[in-house]
């Protein structure tokens, strides 16, 4: 099912253009990454999903409904945006009631929010702080609970702006589960991020801006192996496909062009301890 | 929103090579007083046209006309409220007064204008510490004007995180908007603490403070092309003293009125 | 002698309950290449502020042991003064460069330590070209992108010629490219100007190729100190495997690699290639 439509979009802001002709469709039960380098538009497009800004020329539909004829609240039902820093996103006295907040703005009744807030804290292994103020929390635990203010409505598609940037290992791998679940729930992801290593662990289909344009879509396994490809969004391939074009460069021919650790196992497996 | 960052794109410096911008600050400062006075003191159409017209000649000079005209439309809600007010509260000579006012305002605007789109803050900071300012104080000024566009953006985020999160901020009642608007100060005010301890931390790790007087890098000099405006910037001044002191520019007012009665 | 001198440091931030730093020993020298790694909160942004001085005289708090840094005591020296042996470069560039030009941010620094404008304008020529910044002298840094930003940041302090580089996640606001960038030049000036570097960074397939030593910390102490291949194993419940150590620990498994851990993909090829080459 097709969630997000966005249709040849352009858009200037104060005169310069941001965003030049960009097209794609999110369907639901797909991880997605939008990636390319700082000032590349790719906040800039996020903020089309629920007409925080709205297409100078083009429309984005938003499971039919075109941006420009819903109000940002309603949009925001649908699809639930995270950005990138939790202090520009968290005010409540405490992290319950961040989660209230939402809650209320989206029309639950107290008692349902009550039940919903109590389950997501856990999810999110929050409930010990309910009472603390989101600000005495540390920089992963806020995020998380930028993410659980989010989540807590269902929105059917979850968009998170660069989730990874200033997170421990311990983070990353907790956001790289999360985002598995979410998909296997049917919903739809789109991640903003440069950081390629999170990316081939987490999402299946990658989308390269660069200048305001798209100028790749498709599976992560084909275009995280691109090296020229990446180069132009600046961004550096991962570290198992250089790996692996170094071995190729001498002489060891892979069946295919590995993303992950396991992949280039898997290959050199099948090709040395079965000739061997 | 953009509406406010375009206005305030009115005084935001842009670097360019041109007469204007190559002045010392000093000497710009001093066409900045001079030209509110003006202003100020002038309060009939066509003199603050007169006006207006060698505003629109300096930000030609200093190619910024663009930026300028952009701001303009910013500004044309205000401006067509100001028109309105007048208009509506004024016992005689309505139209006549509200168009005065609004050229007045248009002719303030344009002179801060030339100044801040040709100086930069730290040029600025330079002039007050060569004025005998210390330099935590020029710096203080530096920083106030050199994080206004963050500030901008910072609050823009916070607008944007909170309305996805079904925050209302444009129908609704009036009570309710504002009560939603005052949600937004505790994360800007939060974000903007840390951000100046951020600041802070840098400065301090960039030696800060180790010497009292400190020989600035850019050293301020009045050229032959200051001197010229300084004395035109004077030369007008005293003209326009002199016009209004010797009751001349009262005389020309009445003219105006007693030919153009009907406004 | 020493560059950097810790020993046995306790911290605690004012109002705060729990120690930020307990028992911190540590000793550092010219020429080192120092990443420091370890989850968030465990203590490195500290100890990292340890080192000119903004713990404890910007941050006020609980501070007990020893601290020399360039042969000066901490406790008793201020910020500026260690600015002069040691630069630091935060993670959001936004927040530390303030002027109207790449020029006079460099020119800033030296201002503040009271140099002749002579002087001032050799060393900022000096940087510039250093840095490879002079066709962008003149530009604001507002109008820079993030990597060129840093590297204006990095030309700043380096302006003041530190013997110690002191870099707070520099490269967790920046592309992948351009922080390679930006940790390739720390590590230029390492190897040329024989600095002393300590790195904190949470982009472990970048930076580890260029750690001479990797520091963990965990819970305010040091928990691992040692050359990156031989203390990765130890620390893998705090900071994780980069993809490659991750392949070479299943390929060894088969016999598919040679022994020792890989820090970049080349290692990993290399590694490979040794033992497979016998097989065909």
């Amino acid at each position: 099912m097709e969630a997000i439509v966005v249709d040849d979009i352009h858009f200037s802001y104060n005169g310069v253009p941001v965003l030049k002709g960009v097209s794609f469709t999110i369907k639901m039960g797909q991880v997605v990454a939008i990636m390319g380098e700082n000032g590349a538009g790719k906040t800039t497009l996020i903020k089309h999903f629920i007409g925080l800004l709205k297409p100078d020329v083009g429309r984005v539909l938003v499971f039919g409904t075109d941006t420009r004829e819903a109000s940002v609240a309603q949009l925001a039902k649908r699809v639930g945006i995270v950005f990138q820093n939790p202090d520009h996103q968290l005010f409540a006295e405490s992290v319950e009631e961040e989660i209230f907040f939402t809650l209320e703005n989206m029309g639950y009744t107290l008692s349902e929010a009550k039940a919903i807030c109590d389950t997501i804290l856990k999810t999110f292994e929050l409930d010990r702080y309910r009472n603390r103020s989101p600000y005495s929390l540390s920089i992963g635990e806020r995020k998380r609970l930028t993410i659980a203010a989010v989540l807590c409505y269902n929105p059917d598609v979850v968009v998170l702006d660069e989730p990874t940037a200033g997170q421990d290992y311990y983070n990353k791998s907790k956001l790289s589960r999360l985002i598995t679940q979410l998909k296997r729930q049917g919903r739809g992801v789109v991640v903003v991020t440069h950081d390629v290593e999170f990316a081939a662990q987490t999402v299946e289909r990658v989308i390269l801006v660069a200048n305001g344009q798209v100028i790749q879509d498709g599976p992560a396994q084909d275009i995280l192996t691109d090296a020229a490809l990446l180069q132009k969004a600046r961004l550096l391939p991962p570290q198992i496909p250089v790996a692996a074009s170094k071995l190729m460069a001498n002489g060891i021919r892979l069946s295919a062009k590995p993303l992950l650790a396991g992949g280039l196992y898997t290959m050199l497996v099948e090709m040395f301890n079965h000739s061997g | 929103m953009t509406a406010l960052g375009s206005v305030l794109d009115i005084f935001k410096y842009r670097r360019k090579e041109t007469f204007l911008h190559s002045l010392d600050p000093r000497s710009k400062f001093l066409l900045l007083v001079v030209l509110s006075v003006a202003s100020l003191a002038l309060n009939d159409v066509f003199s603050l046209l007169l006006l207006l017209t060698i505003e629109i000649v300096l930000l030609a000079i200093s190619k910024s006309l663009n930026e300028w005209i952009r701001s303009l439309r910013g500004l044309a809600m205000l401006l067509l409220m100001i028109f309105i007010l007048n208009f509506l509260t004024l016992p005689s000579g309505r139209l006549f007064t509200s168009i005065t006012m609004v050229l007045r305002f248009v002719c303030l605007t344009s002179a801060f204008s030339i100044f801040f789109l040709t100086t930069t803050a730290d040029e600025l900071a330079n002039a007050l510490e060569v004025s005998g300012v210390p330099r935590e104080y020029s710096m203080m000024f530096t920083m106030s004007l050199r994080f206004v566009p963050s500030l901008a953006k910072d609050l823009q985020t916070v607008i944007d995180a909170l309305r996805s999160r079904g925050l209302e901020l444009e129908g609704g009642r009036i009570k309710e908007r504002i009560k939603n608007y005052t949600h937004l100060l505790v994360p800007l005010i939060v974000y903007e603490l840390r951000r100046s301890l951020m600041v802070a931390e840098a400065l301090e790790a960039r030696g800060f403070g180790a010497v009292k007087k400190v020989k600035p890098y850019v050293e301020l000099r009045l050229r032959r092309r200051d001197y010229s405006i300084i004395f035109i910037s004077l030369a007008g001044l005293f003209m326009l003293l002199w016009f209004i002191l010797s009751g001349r520019y009262a005389m020309f007012t009445s003219a105006v009125r007693y030919l153009f009665p009907e406004f | 002698m020493y560059l950097v001198d810790l020993r046995d440091i306790y911290f605690k931030y004012l109002g705060d309950e729990d120690y930020a730093l307990k028992g911190v020993t540590l000793t550092a020298r010219p020429g080192e290449f120092i990443l420091l790694a370890g989850p968030s909160g465990c203590g490195k942004s500290t100890l990292l502020r340890v080192l000119n001085g903004l713990v404890p005289h910007f941050y006020e708090g609980e501070f007990k042991g020893e601290a020399y840094v360039a042969g000066l005591d901490v406790r008793s020296t201020p910020t500026y003064a260690l600015a002069k042996h040691v630069g630091m470069v935060f993670q959001d560039p936004e927040n530390q460069l303030f002027l109207s030009s790449v020029e006079r941010e460099i020119a800033f620094s030296l201002e503040n330590l009271g140099l002749s404008r002579n002087e001032i304008k050799k060393r900022v020529n000096e940087v510039l070209e250093i840095f490879g910044l002079e066709h962008i002298r003149h530009r604001a840094p507002y109008e820079l992108s993030g990597g060129q930003q840093q590297k204006v940041a990095l030309a700043t302090v380096m302006a003041l010629e530190p013997q110690i580089l002191a870099l707070d996640e520099p490269t967790a606001n920046l592309d992948p490219l351009s922080a390679l960038e930006v940790l390739t030049l720390v590590h230029g000036l390492v190897k040329k100007k024989g600095i002393l570097a300590i790195v904190v960074e949470h982009r472990l397939e970048i930076a580890l190729r260029f750690a001479t030593r990797m520091l963990v910390m965990n819970k305010g102490h040091i928990v691992a100190d040692g050359k990156p291949e031989a203390i990765l194993p130890q620390v893998r419940h705090l900071i994780g495997y980069p993809p490659v150590v991750i392949a070479h620990l299943l390929l060894s498994r088969k016999g598919l690699a040679g022994d020792g851990i890989p820090l970049t993909p080349e290692d990993l090829a290399a590694k490979i290639i040794e033992v497979v080459k016998w097989r065909r």
